[in-house]
C-alpha cells in the first residue's frame, strides 16, 4: 500500500467579500457603511491522494480548484478543517513544505522575463539551498529531458510560450519535489507542445514517482495524464473515482462513424437516443444514447437495409463528459 | 553553515535583480533628466531666496551645501521605487502565490528586489546629480561627507523600506494602498526634510520632528554629505538603526498577520 502524499480533511475557505451595490448614492453609503457577505470558495473537501497517483482536480471556473491548490501549497490559511501534505501542515509549515513540493501556475510566470532561463535555474538552486554538485547534475538532466538546451541562453522575453512552459516546469523540477501541483499547465498551448508536455510529466511521474496534483479545464491533460479525478463544483466535492469510471458513468452518447456501401439513400431508422449529426454522401456520422438504444440494435438495423463497409465507435471528448457532470448536478439541485 | 547558505541566497537574489534592472537603465536614464529639472528650479528658487536674505548662510547652510543636500536628497527620493505599487499587483494578479510557495522571507526577498534595484537609480542619479552639482556649484564644501554617504544613505533607503513595506503591507487587507503611500511620500517631502534641512523649520516644528523616523530616510544623509562637521554620525546611524529596528518588527507583525487574511486573486 503505497504511502498518502495529501490528506485532507473537511477543509474549508470562506472569504469576506465587499457587498457593492449599484449607483453613486449607494456607492457613498458603502464607504460610509459597508456591507459584507461571506463566500464559501470551498466547502467541506475530504480526500486522500497515495504517493506516486496522478490526480485530476477538476471543476468549472470558479469551483474552488484553485482555492484548494493554494491552501495545500500554505499560500492560504482555511477556514475550516485540516490538510497534510507529506506529512506537514502547509499554512503552519509552509517553508519546511516548498522544499518538498513543486508548482506551476500555468498563467503566472517565475521565470525572470528580461534574463535567460539558465539565470532562474541559478536562483532557485540558491533559493532551494542545493548543493553545487546536485544542482549541476539535476539541470543538465532536466535540460536533457526537456530538450531546452537550445534556448536557455535566451532571453525568456524572446521565447514562444511553449518553450517558455517546458522551462517553467523544468524550473520547479530542479529540487525534486515529491509533490508537484499543476495548475493549468498546458493552457494556451498548441496541441503538439501539449503532448510533448504530457509525455514529460508522466514520464517524471513514472521513472521518480512524483505525485502530481493537476488541474485543467483541458480534458486531453486528464486523459492523458490522470488516473484519477476529483470533480468539484460550488466548493463541494461531486465525484472521486478512476478517470475510467468518471468516463463510463457519465459516457452516455458514443459517436458511430460509418462508411456505408451504397450511396445516398435515406436512413429510416426512427430509433429513439439516435440522432443523425453527419451525411456526407457514404459517410454517416450518428450520435447514440446508449441507455435508450444499444449500438447493436442500430448497426442491424442499417445492416439489415444497406452494406456497412467500415465502422468506429468513439467516446465523446471529456469537455462534454465534465459538461454533462455540471448539468447534472445543477439540475439536481 | 546553513546561516551563511541562507544569507547567500539573498546575495544571488540582489545579484539577479540588479541583472535584471540594468534591462531598465535607459528608463532610469529618463527619469533621471526629471532630477535635472527640479535641481535647476531649486537653484533658481534659492538663489533668489539667499540674495534676498542677503546673508551668506541661511540656518547654517551656505548656498552651495544647500544645493548640494538637495542634489542628495532628490537623487535618494527619485532612487525609490514603489512598493505600494509593487505588492498591490502582486496581490491583484495574484503573482504573490509564486513568492509565497518558495522557501524565502517574503519581507527579506523584497527588501533585497528593493535595495538591488535603489543600487541601480541612486548611481545613476548621483552621477547626473553630481555632474550636475560640479559643472553650475563646484565641489562641495566638505568632501568627506561624502565618503560617509553610501553608509548612512544604505540605512536611510533600508528604513525607507521598512516604512514603505509597512504601508504597503496593507495590501493584503485591501484593494487600493497607493493613497497612504501618497500621503507618506508628501510627509516625507515636507517634515523628512527633503525640500529642506531641517533646520530651516519653525523651532517648534523642528521639536517634533526630531521624534518622527522620517528625518533617518534622506535627512540624515543628507546633513552627513554636507554640513559634516555638525553632525555626530555615530548618532545618526544608532538613530536610524533604532527605527529600522521598530519598523522592521512592525513590518514583520502586519506580514504574520496579513499573511493569515490574505486573498490571493486569480485562478
Amino acid at each position: 500500500m503505497a504511502q498518502v502524499s495529501i490528506r485532507v480533511e473537511e477543509l474549508g475557505k470562506t472569504f469576506r467579500v465587499k457587498r457593492k451595490r449599484e449607483g453613486f448614492k449607494a456607492g457613498l453609503k458603502g464607504l460610509l457603511k459597508p456591507e459584507y457577505e461571506e463566500k464559501a470558495a470551498v466547502e467541506e473537501v475530504s480526500f486522500t491522494v497515495r504517493q506516486g497517483e496522478k490526480l485530476a482536480f477538476l471543476g468549472p471556473n470558479g469551483a474552488g480548484k484553485s482555492t484548494t491548490i493554494k491552501m495545500l501549497t500554505g499560500i492560504l490559511h482555511p477556514s475550516s478543517g485540516h490538510a497534510e501534505v507529506l506529512g506537514l501542515n502547509p499554512w503552519k509549515e509552509r517553508t519546511k513544505l516548498s522544499h518538498r513540493i513543486g508548482s506551476v501556475f500555468g498563467q503566472k510566470s517565475q521565470l525572470w522575463y528580461h534574463l535567460p532561463p539558465s539565470d532562474t535555474f541559478e536562483l532557485m538552486s540558491r533559493i532551494y539551498e542545493l548543493r553545487r554538485s546536485d544542482y549541476r547534475r539535476r539541470r543538465d538532466e532536466l535540460i536533457e529531458r526537456f530538450g531546452i538546451g537550445p534556448y536557455l541562453n535566451t532571453a525568456v522575453r524572446k521565447l514562444s510560450l511553449g518553450e517558455r512552459m517546458r522551462c517553467e516546469i523544468a524550473v520547479s523540477l530542479l529540487h525534486r519535489p515529491q509533490v508537484i501541483f499543476l495548475d493549468e499547465p498546458t493552457i494556451g498551448l498548441d496541441v503538439v507542445v501539449k503532448q510533448h508536455i504530457r509525455e514529460l510529466v508522466n514520464e517524471l511521474n513514472r521513472e521518480e514517482g512524483t505525485t502530481l496534483f493537476l488541474t485543467s479545464h483541458d480534458a486531453g491533460d486528464v486523459e492523458r495524464l490522470c488516473d484519477r479525478a476529483i470533480v468539484i463544483n460550488g466548493g463541494r466535492k461531486m465525484f472521486d473515482d478512476r478517470v475510467e469510471v468518471m468516463k463510463l458513468r457519465y459516457l452516455t452518447h458514443k459517436t458511430v462513424r460509418m462508411v456505408l456501401g451504397e450511396g445516398p439513400r435515406p436512413l429510416r431508422l426512427q430509433l429513439a437516443g439516435v440522432q443523425e449529426q453527419q451525411r456526407d454522401g457514404v459517410k454517416l456520422t450518428l450520435s447514440i444514447d446508449t441507455t435508450v438504444t444499444s449500438i447493436e440494435t442500430v448497426l442491424s438495423r442499417i445492416m439489415a437495409d444497406q452494406r456497412l463497409i467500415d465502422v468506429t465507435v468513439e467516446d465523446p471528448p471529456m469537455e462534454e463528459i465534465i459538461t454533462q457532470m455540471y448539468s447534472s448536478s445543477a439540475s439536481s439541485r | 553553515m546553513n546561516a551563511l547558505t541562507k544569507t547567500f541566497k539573498y546575495v544571488y537574489i540582489g545579484r539577479i535583480t540588479l541583472r535584471n534592472q540594468l534591462a531598465y537603465v535607459v528608463d532610469f536614464l529618463v527619469r533621471s533628466l526629471f532630477l535635472l529639472l527640479i535641481l535647476y528650479i531649486f537653484l533658481q528658487l534659492w538663489r533668489t531666496t539667499y540674495a534676498g536674505e542677503g546673508t551668506a548662510t541661511i540656518a547654517g547652510y551656505s548656498f552651495r551645501q544647500l544645493m548640494w543636500y538637495l542634489v542628495v536628497t532628490e537623487s535618494m527620493t527619485l532612487a525609490c521605487p514603489s512598493l505600494c505599487t509593487k505588492l498591490e499587483e502582486e496581490v491583484k494578479s495574484g503573482d504573490v502565490a509564486i513568492k509565497l510557495v518558495r522557501p524565502i522571507h517574503f519581507i527579506a526577498f523584497h527588501y533585497t528586489e528593493y535595495m538591488s534595484e535603489v543600487a541601480i537609480r541612486f548611481t545613476v542619479n548621483s552621477v547626473l546629480g553630481g555632474m550636475l552639482g560640479l559643472a553650475v556649484l563646484g565641489p562641495p564644501e566638505h568632501a568627506i561627507g561624502f565618503l560617509w554617504l553610501p553608509v548612512v544613505a544604505f540605512a536611510g533607503f533600508t528604513l525607507n523600506f521598512m516604512l514603505g513595506m509597512t504601508i504597503a503591507l496593507s495590501a493584503f487587507w485591501v484593494e487600493e494602498t497607493r493613497g497612504l503611500e501618497f500621503v507618506y511620500n508628501k510627509f516625507l517631502f515636507t517634515v523628512g526634510g527633503m525640500l529642506m534641512p531641517i533646520e530651516l523649520f519653525p523651532e517648534a516644528l523642528q521639536h517634533v520632528v526630531r521624534w518622527l523616523p522620517l528625518q533617518g530616510v534622506v535627512y540624515a544623509p543628507a546633513k552627513t554629505a554636507v554640513a559634516f562637521d555638525s553632525v555626530d554620525v555615530p548618532s545618526l546611524l544608532l538613530m536610524q538603526a533604532g527605527w529600522i529596528v521598530v519598523f522592521g518588527l512592525i513590518a514583520a507583525a502586519v506580514y504574520l498577520r496579513g499573511v493569515k487574511k490574505l486573498n490571493v486573486n486569480g485562478g
